[in-house]
Formats: C-alpha cells, structure tokens, sequence
C-alpha cells in the first residue's frame, strides 16, 4: 500500500492512560473493538499469515495461475539474505530514510518556530504555501517535480543556465543515482515538511506562555528555551512523528516507483519497497519477494522495538 | 462461553457489516459487472495492447465478430506496454479475465509455461497452420503444445526525412551506414536518434558484429553473449555512436520518436515500421505528426539497415504480438471467433495498411507497395527473436536490459557492463 | 485540560499570541528581526507554492509553448488555451476521465466514513475501557503498519476475487479500509484518553446517562481528532494506485490515480501539458477536500499527543 509521508496525524500513542478506567471483565469493549478485529484478522491478518507461508515455497507463476507450490525450506530466506543486491538495496533505503526523516523534521520544526514568529497576515501566507504543497496527491507531485526537473525543457535547467551562464539543458537529473535521491528527497520533503510544521506548531502554542515568560526573566536564550522547556514539553509529539516517519520513509514505494518511470536507473535507484515488489510481481518469484517482506518487517520492529517497550510500559 | 459469544458477536458484526456495504456498493457503482457471471451471453472483452493496432482493424474486428455473432458484443480494452507482465499475471488469473489478449511475442513464454492461456493445439490446422509465421508460433508454443497464435510482426527499418538529410545517399553496407549516420549529426540533430532506454534498436549493433544475448548449452544452462569479443566489439560501436551520433537524453526511452523527429532533431530512425503512421499524422491530430512538413509522403523514406556485406539486411530484433485465449475466460468459444477474425485476410490487410508484418506467411503480399513495405520485408527477413526461454519475459521485466544500455550511453565501462548484464540474464534464464 | 476544552488553534486564521521573543532587546533590533522573519516567510510561501503554480500555469499553455526552450513564467492572455484539458478529458484513446472521478470519489468517501466509524468504536474500547488483549491490539495495530502491501498484491488479489468483487467499488474499498484501519484507530485512540473522565463523570451527576453523557460531552470533544484521521484517510485512498491497478482492471472501473498513471505511460512524458492539466485535475478535489477542513484540522491533530 502507498504509504503517503505526506500525511501523519500524530496521533499519537503516547499520552498516559486514563487515571481510571471502566472495570474488567465487561463485554463492552469486545464488542466495540469487534468490528475492527474482524476487518484486521481477515484483511491483514489472513493475507500475512499467507505471505509468511509463501515465503516458504516455491511460488512463481505457475503457482499463481493454480498449481501446487513445492515446499522450499529456508531457500528463499537465504537467497535474499545471501544476495548481495538485497544489502544495497537496504543499506540505500535506510540511508535514504535517515536522510529524509531528518531533514523532513528540521525543516519542518524550523518551519513551525517561524510561523510562530510571524504576524497574522504573513502567518497565513506561509500555511497556505505549505497546505497546497501538503495536500498534492503523491504521485502527482512526481509527475510536476519530474516536469521541473526534465532534461530538455525542464524550469529547473533553464534557470540554472541563467543563473550559472553554464548550458545545463540537456543535463540530466535523474540518471545519476545520488542526484535521483536528490530530486526524491527534494519531494519528500516538500511534501512531509508541511505536516511536521503544523503538527510542531500546534503542539508548541500549547507550551504555556508563563512558563517561557519565566525560564525568558531567568536568563535563558531562545535556544535554551526550546531545548529546555518547547521540546520536553512536546516530546511525545516528536517521538510519534519520528516512529512514523521512519516507518513510512522505509516503506516508500509509490514516489520512488513513478520517478523511476520518469527516468533513472532502476537498479541503482530501487528501495525495499521496490525492489519486493520488482523481485515478486514483476519478475514472478513470489516466494523471495515474500522472504524480502518478511526480513523487512523483522528489521523494522528491531529499529522500533524501543518505542514498542515503552509503548506497552505505558499502556500497562 | 464467553469467548464463543465474543466470536459469534463478531461474525455477526462483520456479516451485518459486509451485507450493508454490499447493498450500498450494488446499488451506486454501475461500473461493469456484465459478462462476468453469466455464462454464454456472449460479451467479450479484447485487450489490445498500446497504439499499434489501427482504429480502422479495431473497428473492423467488432463489427464483424457483432455480426458474425448476433446477440454478442465485443469491447476492445486497450492496455500499455509499460508494466504489462505484471498486470497479466493477476488479471488472467483471476475470474474476471479478459477473452482474448494480445501479448508481446517475447514475453509469451512466461504465461504459456504457467498454464495461463487456453490450449490450441488442436485448432492449429484451422487457424493456418505451417501457414502462420513459424518464429512466432515458436513463441506462443510450449511443451509441444500451442497456446498463442501470431498476431503480427513489426521488423525495425530505418526512417528518414529527405527535408532533413538532403540528397544523402542509402548506405549499402554496416560500415557505411554507421558513417552516414555520423555524417549527418550536427549540435542539435541526432545521426542516430539512440535513447539509452532503447535496448531493442540497440541489439541491432550487437547482432550486426556476431553477437548474442545468450546461448544454451547441451545441458540447458544459458550462457550471456554480450562479454564475448563479438558482443563486446557491438557494445563498443553502439557507445560509440550513442556518444559521438545522438541527442538523445541517456535515460529516455523510445516511444513518440515522432516528436524529435517532426522537430527535425533527427537525421535517422531506427523504428518499427508503422512509425510512419505516427510521423505522417496530421499537425493538429490528437496525437501530432507533422504530414505536411518532414514527414509528408514526398519526404519521408525508409530502408533496412544493411548487413556486413553488400545487398543483406542486418539482424534486427523480431519485433511482434501474439494472440491468445486465457484459461479463466469465460467466454472461450466466442472469443476462438474473435480469434479467427483477427487471422483473416481481411483485417490482417488493415495490420499490413498500417505497417505491419501479417500473421500468415501467404499474407505477405497484403503489404502495400513502396518503400516501408520494402523495408520491412527485408528487415524480417533477417529478424533474430530473444532466448527461447520462459524466464525471458522476466529478464524482460527487471528493466536489466533498459539499465545497461543506459549506462553505455553515458559512456560506462563497456566490459562492466556486458561482464554485469551476462551475469543478471544468466541468473535470471538458469534460476 | 487546554486542549480538551478550547478551539483548536489555526494557523492560517488563529492566533496564538507572538511570543515574547524580542523582549529583551531594543525595538530596533526586533523590527529588523520581524523584517528577516517576513522575508523567510515569504520564501517559504514561493518555495512551496511554485511547483503547484508550474502545474497549474503549464496546464494552461499550447503545446508549443510547454516544449520550448524559454520557458513561459507568466503566461499571457495570447497563450492561454484549454486544449490541454480537452486532450485530458474527452481524449479518445485512453480511459475516460469522468468515470476515473466518480469512482475515485466513492471508493474514498466510503473508505473514509467506514473507517473512522469503526476506528472510532475501537478507540472507546482502547481508550475508555481496560481489558485483557489490550495491549496485544495495540502493538500489533503498530506492527501492522511496518508490512509492506506491495508483497502481499496477489493475495489481496485472490482474496477479493474469490470473494467475486474483482472490479467493484465494494472491493477496493474493503482494502482500503483494512490499510487505513491501523493508523486511524491508533491516532484516535489518543484522543479519546486525552478527553479526562471527569467531564463525563460531571455530566452523569448532572443527570445524563452513561451513552448520553458520552455523545453530549466527549464526542463533540473528539471532532477535531476525527477530522485530522479523516484526513489521513481521505489522502491514503485517494491517492494509491499499486491496489487499484490490480482489483481495478477494467478501463471502466479505473481509480484517478490509475487513469494519471496509464495517460503517463500513454504519453510517455513527451506531452507535458495534457499530463498537467491531468495532474491539476487529479489534485483538486484534495485541495478542495482540505480547505474544507483544514480550520478544524490542525489543532486538532495535537489534541491527543501532547497531553502527557
């Protein structure tokens, strides 16, 4: 599924539980949860338990045009495991993710401590700048971004040839790896940033004034009381954000799919989400690209495996 | 107990809910539920893949199958290249499969091999048997079996306009038409219009120098040709003139090769024959040509790219459809009349207007007169098709080819390349 | 109790009042300050709002403007055409816009209502109730999101078509619920505990039932967090097209994005133009969709969070 980075309510699971809450034992609360259970056990449960048994088979199309798969052991989970193009593509993928988790939340956090600087007029301004950036469907903004960076009649171009005096029509933006992630992270960010800086900048109006006014008449700089003082007090906030962001940038499929359309090339420019899916329906060898799928989920419940500790202190 | 009233809670929730969702989604969709559960009434849905076949011959294929077969409709779906393995591979799977499917003759082997597509074998005779070209009755055929019949051919020519390269004459041979080519390169016009994404046209200089995209082995293992000196010296030349001969951005890809060459950024073409359609359009067509310009009758020309030697064509990639019935179809037996019109004189006569290589060998002479038809038939004449392996479609699909021409036409290691390329076929054909 | 009972503050209208950040130095110095701050703000309003300008102002342009070597910035009156349009909509061989919209706007508003209704219901129980498997739900509500779809298309696949919803509304919309499901019930979960009992606990002494003091007290509380999931929802389903590339093979039954991708490949990226009007067609209804709601939208996106 197209995870969009575009959007992430911050919703955001950290907040204490409620002091009290309705006795045990009730049938209440099963029956409100049921409808969700049912939807989740048979729409992502079922399909998961099947993804965990295809990656034990041989499953390539034959397979799925109905005959019987063959049992494969650990064959898939070694092969991918033991290929080396597996590891590029991971080590890309995180790189990219860390990449684009970090410069999404400090653009989007300095973003957020402008607008609380500004007046009214120059405040909406700036929102309705980052709203139009944020609500752009995904793969439309590939397609607008991968126009502005076009090869031959691309804006991007023409205004560097003006701006440098170098000719730059005809360079290519995306057939260089490194320079691809450039164009995908100037996206990601266009696109993640907005939602960050609202989120930021609605939790920090919230940090009370007296508070700041106080640490303001004690001494501390602006930098000491964002450190201090706005960030402790939206913690939780930042942490859901981050958890979430790292996850979406990880599963990034949809945006590194259609640029790749656009140009590029493929084999140095696929993430995990890209590569399972080239690996499975594109090629046929379901059985590997379920092994790939598999290994990824393990290895993001290890980079979240903190959060998912704390998670459950706090629901206990 | 308690836990079994949970669990009838929660069927009974998911049922109620499901129910209601259902009603209200029959109710508001009206999108096309026909022809899927009602077996025999007779609509049947053809998929006809990017622009190649002629409005005319789509026209004429259902109003012929309508009145051939009262009471029963037929809707051509058209369907893009880009992709197409991969949608395959549900949609014929699944209930709601289309009847009739074309299918790139390449990339056949992947669904005849998995059982996807209806046997016809016995109905071989019926549809012109050792009448239907024989490469691609190769192609549709699997395990002595045959799933797929010829749908047509497309042999790439050589396209130019005189407005753009003069008087120039025809190169007669390889040698001179790679200097002709150089020759009529200028700052903004490509000699060889050679997009990186172009591993198709670009075959042409492999095969030309005595290379291969693989071999087989007595005991059926592949082995990639394009690390041979024979494969190597193609790379080389082909660098050579996407480098020093071409335009064309690295990583773009050849479709709408009308559009630079209306613009008369290109002196040479190498394309499939029915490009003359798109290039002698109308300015103000839907999709533009330029007919009254560059690429008017008077001006535009074509001929086959010559061999080493003088009078031969060289190798070219058999480029071509097949056409076959899916196993889920519902429809199996009207969609084997679709079929049976789709082979006829007639509409391959429509095919042949347009440009393309008929299905039977005895329709060759379907083709108009003149210079593309010329061409073209040289061209097949000397048509090489890809491995002969149900795998090939899957190379096919991981873009491989695409990424290693790209990487020669920004001027990468040719050794690396054909060393990194031979190693991903190989992988892929004995995986 | 800030967040539970004022508005949510807007940016775009409202108004946290500035903070006192320049009150220790001199009024010069904080006026250069507010000159510099201004002028960010204004680089982040062209740096944002150009690329959808480019989308909408190419739209607009006749092919042979779209394809030059100057660009145009400003298109003038001379230069203005709808052909970009009519090419997008009525053109003939591609699959038909209008059907694309439709579909696209069922699947998402029902996607959108059924999903936050039963997340809804979730969050209570998650929210208001302690019970056994709680923590169990939550977690794997959080390990759910970490799965990538693109593995699992061909069950997906069986699963609707076994089920004869190849190719309808119903169908995809089932997946769409089921990939919106996790994030929605787990964002609204913390909006339901940050609303304090005692309101509710009041509302009873008052003489309110259980229910009714729920539906009177907290649901209105809720309204920001559901909008700001609806969003969510609504951006999740409107724009995936891996999904609906599969369930919706027929030309007929095609989601927008889907129509955006096969005029894409049909195009092959050489006309600009009609791929713009396309993108600018495919984009406002989200734009719409958000001005709609965005005054109730980022407040609330905090409620829940930053209670701690």
């Amino acid at each position: 599924m197209t995870s969009s980075t575009t959007v992430a309510p911050p919703g955001t699971g950290l907040d204490a539980p409620p002091r009290r809450r309705r006795r045990r034992g009730s049938p209440f609360p099963y029956v409100l949860l049921a409808p969700s259970l049912a939807v989740l056990l048979v729409l992502v449960g079922y399909p998961l338990v099947n993804l965990i048994i295809t990656s034990f088979q041989h499953y390539g199309r034959e397979q799925a045009f109905g005959q019987p798969p063959t049992w494969a052991g650990l064959e898939n989970y070694t092969t991918v495991l033991t290929s080396e193009t597996f590891y590029r593509v991971l080590g890309r993928s995180f790189a990219f993710m860390v990449v684009a988790v970090v410069t999404t939340f400090v653009l989007g956090t300095l973003l957020a401590l402008l607008m609380m600087r500004l007046g009214k007029a120059m405040r909406m301004l700036v929102s309705i700048g980052l709203l139009l950036a944020w609500a752009m469907p995904a793969l439309t903004s590939v397609i607008v971004w991968g126009w502005m960076f076009d090869t031959q009649f691309g804006v991007v171009n023409h205004v560097l040839t003006l701006i440098t005096g170098q000719q730059w029509a005809g360079h290519s933006w995306l057939i260089d790896p490194l320079s691809f992630f450039g164009v995908l992270l100037l996206i990601i960010v266009w696109q993640g940033a907005p939602f960050i800086a609202f989120t930021m900048y609605a939790g920090l109006t919230q940090v009370p004034h007296e508070v700041l006014e106080a640490a303001q008449l004690d001494g501390a700089g602006a930098a000491q009381r964002f450190f201090r003082i706005q960030v402790p007090y939206v913690r939780t906030i930042i942490t859901v954000l981050i958890v979430l962001s790292i996850i979406w940038d990880l599963r990034l499929f949809a945006q590194v799919y259609a640029l790749q359309g656009i140009g590029g090339i493929v084999e140095e420019t696929s993430t995990l989400g890209v590569w399972i899916y080239q690996v499975g329906t594109a090629s046929g060898n379901y059985g590997m690209s379920a092994a790939a799928a598999v290994v990824m989920v393990v290895i993001m419940l290890v980079i979240s495996s903190a959060y998912v500790r704390q998670t459950l202190k706090e629901e206990d | 107990m308690k836990r079994n009233r949970l669990v009838a809670t929660t069927v009974a929730t998911t049922t109620t809910l499901a129910l209601g969702l259902s009603a209200c989604a029959s109710g508001s969709t009206g999108t096309g539920t026909d022809g899927t559960s009602e077996g025999g009434a007779g609509d049947i849905r053809v998929w006809l893949v990017g622009s190649d076949t002629p409005d005319e011959a789509r026209e004429y294929l259902k109003t012929t199958f309508e009145a051939e077969n009262p009471g029963s409709t037929l809707t051509i779906e058209e369907q893009s290249w880009g992709g197409l393995v991969d949608k395959y591979t549900t949609a014929l799977s699944g209930s709601d499969s289309p009847d009739l499917i074309e299918i790139g003759n390449t990339q056949a082997a992947a669904f005849t091999s998995a059982g996807a597509f209806e046997d016809l074998t016995d109905r071989y005779e019926e549809l012109g048997g050792d009448d239907l070209l024989p490469s691609f009755v190769e192609d549709g055929t699997y395990d002595g079996k045959f799933y797929a019949a010829p749908y047509y051919s497309g042999a790439r020519v050589v396209v130019y306009s005189k407005e753009v390269v003069g008087d120039t004459p025809v190169p007669t041979t390889w040698d001179e038409y790679v200097a002709t080519v150089k020759a009529a390169t200028t700052d903004t016009v490509s000699g060889l219009w050679t997009p990186g994404k172009d591993w198709r046209n670009g075959m042409t200089f492999v095969w030309a120098n005595g290379g291969q995209i693989a071999t087989q082995a007595s005991d059926g293992t592949w082995e990639g040709g394009f690390s041979t000196p024979e494969g190597i010296k193609g790379l080389e030349q082909l660098q050579d003139v996407m480098l020093t001969a071409n335009r064309a951005p690295a990583d773009s890809d050849e479709q709408e090769p009308q559009v630079p060459f209306c613009a008369g950024q290109v002196a040479y073409l190498a394309a499939p024959a029915w490009v003359s359609g798109s290039i002698g359009a109308d300015e103000d067509a839907e999709v533009p040509g330029c007919g009254s310009g560059i690429g008017s009758p008077e001006n535009l020309s074509a001929f086959a790219a010559p061999g080493k030697t003088a009078g031969e064509a060289a190798p070219v990639l058999a480029g071509g459809s097949n056409i076959a019935i899916p196993m889920r179809s519902a429809n199996k037996e009207l969609a084997y009349e679709a079929l049976k019109i789709m082979l006829s004189d007639e509409y391959q006569g429509l095919l042949a207007e347009a440009g393309l290589v008929p299905a039977k060998v005895s329709q060759a002479d379907l083709m108009p007169d003149g210079v593309f038809a010329q061409a073209s038939a040289a061209a097949a004449a000397e048509a090489i098709s890809t491995p002969a392996s149900p795998k090939w479609a899957d190379v096919e699909a991981s873009g491989v080819l695409e990424d290693s021409f790209v990487r020669l036409a920004q001027g990468g290691d040719v050794t690396e390349i054909a060393a990194a390329l031979d190693a991903a076929i190989e992988r892929t054909l004995n995986g | 109790m800030a967040t539970a009972t004022t508005t949510p503050s807007l940016p775009t209208t409202a108004a946290a009042r500035p903070l006192p950040a320049g009150a220790a130095r001199s009024p010069r110095k904080k006026r250069s300050a507010n000159v510099v701050f201004a002028v960010l703000g204004v680089i982040v309003f062209v740096c944002s709002a150009f690329p959808v300008y480019w989308m909408v102002s190419s739209s607009f342009l006749p092919t042979n403007k779209v394809r030059a070597a100057t660009p145009t910035f400003f298109p003038g009156p001379d230069d203005f055409t709808l052909r970009n349009y009519e090419t997008a909509i009525f053109g003939q061989n591609r699959a038909p816009f209008l059907p694309a919209l439709e579909t696209s706007l069922k699947v998402t508003f029902i996607s959108l209502l059924v999903a936050l209704v039963i997340a809804f219901l979730a969050s209570v129980a998650l929210g208001r109730f302690r019970f056994r498997g709680r923590r169990a739900f939550i977690v794997s509500i959080l390990i759910v999101q970490m799965i990538p779809g693109e593995a699992m298309l061909l069950t997906y696949f069986r699963m609707i078509d076994s089920w004869q919803m190849l190719n309808t509304i119903i169908g995809l919309t089932i997946l769409y619920i089921a990939s919106v499901l996790p994030f929605t019930v787990w964002t609204l979960r913390g909006f339901v505990a940050a609303v304090p009992m005692e309101l509710e606990e009041a509302a009873m002494i008052d003489g309110c039932s259980r229910t009714g003091a729920f539906w009177r007290v907290t649901f209105p509380l809720l309204a920001p967090g559901l909008v700001s999931t609806g969003v969510f929802a609504f951006i999740q389903a409107w724009n995936e097209f891996v999904l609906a590339l599969v369930i919706m093979s027929r030309p007929e039954s095609m989601t927008l994005p889907v129509w955006l991708r096969t005029f894409q490949q049909a195009t092959k990226a050489t006309d600009w133009g009609a791929l713009m009007a396309g993108s600018t067609l495919v984009a406002i209804p989200v734009v719409i969709f958000f001005l709609i709601v965005q005054g109730r939208m980022t407040g609330g996106l905090v409620a829940g969070a930053v209670k701690g």
